[in-house]
């Protein structure tokens, strides 16, 4: 554990290095350039407010649906981009590892920059949309940077975890998508918890990433402090994630040049 | 001083052979683990590319690296520079470790060669600054100043590879991978990475070379290893290794081109080359001889008819298969009256002016008025050049010309 660390930090240059490659590659030759990292969370959230709020009308908690779905859907689209990116990372930089060794979790880190990076962005429109719907921020809305980081840990987890299978298997490449779907809708992205009946509430919140978009959107919506309970799950689950993760890397990582 | 700067014990490598290649699949993996749980084994073809391969390094060694392809070269490299880890066996190495291997791997296309460099070099595991305190020089080393801004992508391939050895070269390693230096590049290029090879060496950095260029090799390297199927044939000094390894690459492939052009003989020629021999001064069959020694050579012939205009030609090569120079015969010299069976030519080379080292000559004879070749019989026979005057003074290059000096003035 310590050691990855050390590790990571001794090569923030070359994570750095990766990620403006990624970003600068990334929107090149293209005609609309960064404004796709915003487009992406905006147009999904434009077809949910249709769906659920309009034709199914969910529940929001009394918030403008939009600002209520778009308020969980930026970070989403963080975590389902970095846990996609980061699962084929080492499949994409195959000629790289198969050549030179540097440690192959910067490349994970690297998207995760990338991507937090298009978060940034989307929460431009967020601001705007406060604005619009005359939302005030409270202090409270400085919870979101140990959220982001505790998603950040989680995802990196993850997407450790799910690159070692990927370059063994590529069946991984096929599923993710599917499993990052189902995840969605298992999380409070679209409704809130309070639509989840009462008795499936505690096998809900197994879901680490219930209690984190939950943790958002109190935050930044109604100015409050994370549910404690629901967050401690989270913590939890991410802490046993990672310490699953951390030694599957390790020990696949020493033959992906053989594999990949 | 003399730290162990590379270790390696019994390394070993494994590598399972997947059939074509294919990406396994969850499916086929759930079946073979079926069949496993079901007592019923399934042997997965593997194949050892390194067994048992030893050697320390100190600061400032230069070892060199041969061995034909496939004999475990590229794996012994992937191991040194912790691309992958040996299967049984330890490694170890102390030090900041560059290699100039597959240099550029690490480019993207749709960048510019200033973010290319600054890429890559992070890649080789130099801090920004670093890079930045040596940009200018390697954009100058690499000749590409004009086009720094240019996406590599539009760079010809000869520009790539020269920007990636020249960040390659600029990481100021303690252990330096060589895998041919000299494939980069045009000649110009290619002196200045020997010059800076020769610099990497008089800093005592220690360095692991392979090239296809044995004189190369032999003269950089302090050590080589001659690496056969994945074990070290043979280590030590690199005239004697590299030698015994050319040995053995030629007699292998004397005999089996010998047998192939055999095969060859084209069948309505007039005349078959039938065997090819060397002998002495003394007449006995004899393969070695020293510099300034009698060497005949005679070519035993069988001719199924008549022949007007025959030229018979001898060429030399050294071990590399170039051509150091032909002897042939004068258009009418050798008229062939009538068929012969095991005619045999001689040719006498006296005295033999070749240096140390192992040769092969090729013999043909020709159709002095169509020019075509009625036979040919390449690698017909090989010998070597030892012995106290061809490892003397003047030994520099295949051939020693008969000389003299004197002052005039």
């Amino acid at each position: 554990m310590r050691e990855s660390l050390v590790a990571l930090w001794q090569h923030r240059d070359l994570i750095w290095s990766f990620a403006v490659r990624d970003m600068k590659a990334r929107y090149k030759q293209t005609a609309l350039g960064i404004a796709w990292a915003m487009l992406q969370p905006l147009s999904m959230a434009v077809v949910f407010t249709l769906v659920f709020s309009l034709f199914a009308r969910l529940p929001s908690d009394g918030i403008p649906y939009p600002v209520f779905v778009y308020s969980a859907l930026i970070f989403w689209t963080f975590f389902a981009n970095s846990i996609s990116g980061g699962t084929v990372s080492m499949v994409a930089n195959s000629p790289l590892i198969r050549k030179i060794y540097f440690p192959r979790e910067t490349l994970i880190v690297s998207v995760l920059l990338a991507t937090a990076l298009d978060l940034l962005l989307a929460s431009t429109i967020f601001g705007g949309m406060l604005l619009w719907y005359r939302i005030p921020l409270t202090a409270a809305a400085l919870w979101v940077v140990p959220l982001v980081l505790l998603q950040a840990i989680l995802s990196f987890a993850m997407a450790s975890t799910l690159a070692a299978l990927h370059v063994n298997f590529r069946d991984i490449g096929h599923g993710l998508p599917l499993l990052l779907q189902i995840w969605m809708f298992a999380s409070p992205v679209a409704y809130p918890i309070s639509a989840i009946p009462s008795w499936l509430v505690p096998y809900y919140l197994l879901n680490p990433m219930a209690g984190i978009i939950d943790g958002y959107r109190r935050a930044l919506l109604r100015g409050l402090p994370p549910d404690w309970g629901a967050l401690g799950i989270s913590a939890l689950i991410t802490v046993v994630v990672l310490a699953a993760a951390l030694p599957i890397f390790r020990h696949a990582e020493r033959t992906f040049a053989d594999v990949i | 001083m003399s730290d162990i700067v590379i270790d390696l014990r019994s390394v070993s490598k494994r590598y399972r052979i997947r059939r074509g290649w294919q990406v396994t699949s969850l499916r086929d993996e759930f079946a073979r683990l079926g069949r496993r749980v079901l007592g019923r084994g399934v042997p997965r073809e593997e194949f050892w590319a390194l067994r048992d391969v030893s050697f320390s390094l100190k600061r400032g060694d230069v070892l060199g690296l041969v061995g034909v392809n496939g004999a475990g070269k590229s794996t012994l490299l992937k191991i040194l520079s912790r691309v992958t880890v040996p299967t049984t066996g330890s490694f170890t190495a102390n030090g900041r470790l560059g290699a100039l291997i597959e240099v550029g791997a690490g480019f993207h296309p749709e960048l510019t060669g200033r973010e290319n460099v600054f890429l890559n070099g992070s890649i080789m595991g130099m801090p920004r600054r670093e890079i930045q305190d040596k940009f200018e020089r390697i954009v100058e080393f690499a000749e590409i100043s004009r086009f720094i801004d240019t996406p590599i992508k539009f760079y010809s391939s000869g520009m790539q590879m020269r920007l990636g050895f020249a960040v390659a070269a600029h990481t100021d390693p303690d252990i330096l991978l060589i895998d041919e230096i000299l494939a980069v590049g045009d000649a110009s290029f290619q002196a200045k990475c020997l010059n800076k090879l020769s610099q990497l060496k008089e800093e005592e950095k220690t360095i692991i070379l392979v090239s296809h260029s044995l004189s190369n090799i032999t003269d950089n390297a302090k050590t080589v290893v001659w690496l056969d199927q994945g074990k070290v044939r043979m280590i030590g000094d690199p005239d004697e290794t590299v030698n015994a390894y050319l040995e053995h690459v030629t007699a292998g492939a004397s005999a089996t081109e010998a047998a192939a052009s055999a095969a060859q003989q084209i069948s309505d020629a007039p005349v078959h080359i039938v065997d090819v021999a060397t002998y002495d001064s003394a007449d006995r069959v004899q393969a070695t001889f020293d510099r300034g020694d009698r060497v005949h050579v005679d070519i035993t012939v069988n001719a199924v008819r008549a022949l007007e205009h025959a030229v018979f030609g001898v060429s030399v090569h050294d071990v590399h298969g170039y051509p150091l120079g032909g002897i042939v015969t004068d258009p009418d010299a050798i008229k062939i009256s009538a068929p012969v069976e095991r005619g045999v030519l001689r040719l006498t080379l006296d005295p033999l002016i070749l240096n140390r080292g192992t040769y092969t000559l090729d013999v043909h004879v020709r159709d002095a008025k169509t020019k075509r070749y009625l036979a040919v019989r390449r690698r017909a026979v090989r010998i070597v050049v030892d012995g106290h005057r061809a490892a003397g003074r003047d030994t520099t290059g295949a051939i020693h010309y008969p000389h003299q000096w004197e002052t005039i003035r």
